[in-house]
């Protein structure tokens, strides 16, 4: 497997400690299933350009504690729905962060990475380890992912991970 | 060095003689459970038949579920999910507990809280089956591991240990705790970490306060909780006695390793109350008092248990709920609501203008008892993230049972203690 996990920009930066994720659809929305309408409200009161503006492989930057409350699975559908890969945060709140493995995306712990990163800087992870933004030449590590994770994040999600494991073919990198 | 109560109930589970935290393991859930939910339990018995072909279960007897959401409201497309997961429990050997109350209370009354047991479950609330000397942690949408492994894998928790000194004062509930800790602790102070409560505090602390503290530890970050018991502490012993097995009293090592060690004070904690929209928004009640509420809610997993009808039952006794106050009061469980019955409890709540409805988790997700724009509740259920329960233009103040019942007298958020003087 390539080292290279991601590329692409910072599509945003939520930069509010213990920051509630069903914010991003809006809290009336976070039980919304319909793509369609998610793509309507989803942003609004950050940017409601987003979804024009972001490109498959950007991944969106968070505060310390993200994630933080009772995260609801729509917000996230809709930035991997745009293809939105990662999202690198100061820290995560552990529901939210091993939910969002088990959906087969990537939630990285670097705990400088607000200092490190704005708007649409040119970022590259790494699965040995570090964060590049090629933008400011700035290079960080972030907190390892466990084998068992990075399996779960290669195979797609928690249940072709499960799939794979129950047949003997887990890839573990 | 020693073992923490955490590492040693994981080595039992995995088979080892002994595992240290960071260690990944596979662990045999001694219990599995689960709540009926849509995308949740649909999922996992979609995935396994289909996805997985597991005709049966590696120790079904090992396997509960309950069904205490959506049971408030004749809705028949709930009824009809209800109706088809009790026809997968029942193709799976899994035993269906409903019309008992919350699941997360009522395993402990049919003995899966059993001191020593590994549980699982999908849900984090279930992590206060800590206050029975069980490890019960909410393993989200991983729960379909239990499901179709004999094992789960994870990685052993680092554990945070809070100390317990001193009394609480009177008119002070274990929300009020749990409260202090966010504030002090802060809301990601035990990230991935358990929490593990001790000291000589818990002589003073009850089933219900720990079973509330522990219910909420979500909240500190935790990924669950457990209470370090002397082993010979009554409330291990009684839970050993209702317990399904005996799995043995553990408790830590005095020379086990924390990631960090906090003590606090209970004469010190004050009654609190979580402004909206979220859980880490703690503020002194003197800040909130005379905030105008339309509606209380006693209730939830974390509080609704017989001492918080007792707190609300003895500031309420003789007085009346403010007209126009709704004041829901919802026993956690059947048995609860038994016992409120039998004190007379409920017949002084009721004479004061309280709804007593019969146990469900509906009113703290809004379901039962939907809060309208403009409408501001004190709620003892377990969070206050915008919309919780009902109209995203609705606000919800977290606080203790006897504060709601203060509150309700007046329509005003209120300090229970002045409702007290003179009160056993």
């Amino acid at each position: 497997m390539s080292d290279v996990a991601l590329r692409g920009r910072v599509a945003y930066v939520f930069p509010e400690p213990d920051f509630d994720v069903d914010q991003i659809v809006g809290v009336e929305n976070c039980g919304e299933q319909d793509m369609n309408i998610l793509l309507r409200v989803a942003m609004r009161s950050f940017d409601p350009e987003f979804a024009a503006k972001v490109r498959p492989g950007d991944l969106i930057v968070g505060g310390r504690n993200f994630g933080y409350g009772h995260p609801h699975y729509p917000a996230m559908q809709y930035m991997r729905h745009l293809g939105v890969g990662a999202v690198v945060a100061e820290s995560f709140a552990p529901g939210f962060w091993q939910n969002e493995i088990n959906m087969g995306f990537i939630p990285l712990a670097c705990p400088d990475i607000l200092s490190a990163v704005q708007r649409w800087d040119e970022i590259e992870i790494r699965w040995s380890g570090t964060i590049i933004n090629h933008t400011r030449g700035i290079e960080l590590a972030y907190e390892a992912l466990s084998a068992r994770n990075r399996a779960i994040i290669a195979a797609g999600g928690f249940i072709p991970y499960l799939r794979q494991k129950l047949e003997n073919r887990v890839r573990e990198f | 060095m020693g073992k923490t109560l955490t590492e040693k109930i994981l080595a039992r589970a995995a088979g080892l003689p002994e595992v240290t935290a960071g260690q990944e393991i596979a662990a045999r859930p001694d219990y599995v459970l689960a709540y009926d939910w849509p995308g949740q339990t649909d999922v996992i018995f979609r995935e396994i038949r289909e996805g997985f072909g597991i005709e049966r279960l590696d120790g079904p007897e090992r396997f509960a579920m309950f069904i205490d959401h959506m049971t408030s409201g004749e809705n028949p497309k709930d009824l009809a999910f209800h109706a088809r997961t009790r026809q997968s429990c029942k193709e799976y050997g899994i035993e269906v507990h409903e019309g008992l109350g919350i699941g997360h209370h009522v395993a402990s009354e049919l003995g899966y809280a059993a001191p020593g047991a590994f549980v699982v479950h999908f849900d984090g609330h279930i992590s206060q089956l800590g206050a029975f000397g069980a490890l019960a942690i909410g393993l989200r949408r991983s729960l379909i591991e239990a499901f179709v492994s004999p094992a789960v894998t994870m990685t052993v928790p680092h554990t945070v240990r809070v100390d317990f000194t001193g009394k609480l004062r009177p008119g002070v509930m274990a929300r009020d705790v749990f409260h202090q800790l966010v504030d002090t602790l802060g809301p990601d102070s035990c990230r991935f970490q358990m929490v593990e409560f001790g000291g000589p505090g818990l002589r003073e602390l009850s089933t219900d306060d720990l079973q509330t503290l522990g219910g909420l530890a979500m909240f500190l970050g935790a990924l669950s909780a457990v209470v370090d018991y002397e082993e010979d502490d009554a409330r291990l012993l009684q839970a050993r006695r209702r317990a399904r097995r005996d799995f043995g009293a553990v408790s830590s090592d005095a020379d086990a390793s924390y990631a960090a060690k906090h003590t606090l004070d209970l004469d010190t904690v004050e009654p609190l109350v979580v402004a909206p929209h979220t859980p880490r928004n703690v503020r002194r009640l003197q800040e909130c008092a005379g905030l105008e509420v339309h509606r209380g809610y006693i209730g939830s997993c974390v509080s609704g248990r017989i001492e918080d009808i007792r707190a609300a039952a003895r500031v309420l006794e003789g007085r009346r709920v403010k007209p126009g106050f709704v004041l829901n009061v919802v026993p956690t469980s059947a048995a609860i609501l038994q016992a409120a019955e039998a004190e007379g409890l409920v017949a002084i709540l009721a004479a004061a203008g309280a709804n007593i409805p019969r146990s469900t988790c509906d009113y703290c997700y809004g379901r039962a008892g939907t809060m309208d724009a403009g409408q501001r509740a004190v709620s003892t259920g377990t969070l206050n993230v915008q919309g919780r329960m009902g109209h995203v233009d609705s606000e919800i103040y977290l606080c203790s049972a006897a504060t709601i019942a203060a509150s309700a007298i007046e329509g005003r958020i209120a300090d229970p203690r002045k409702y007290l003087e003179g009160r056993p």
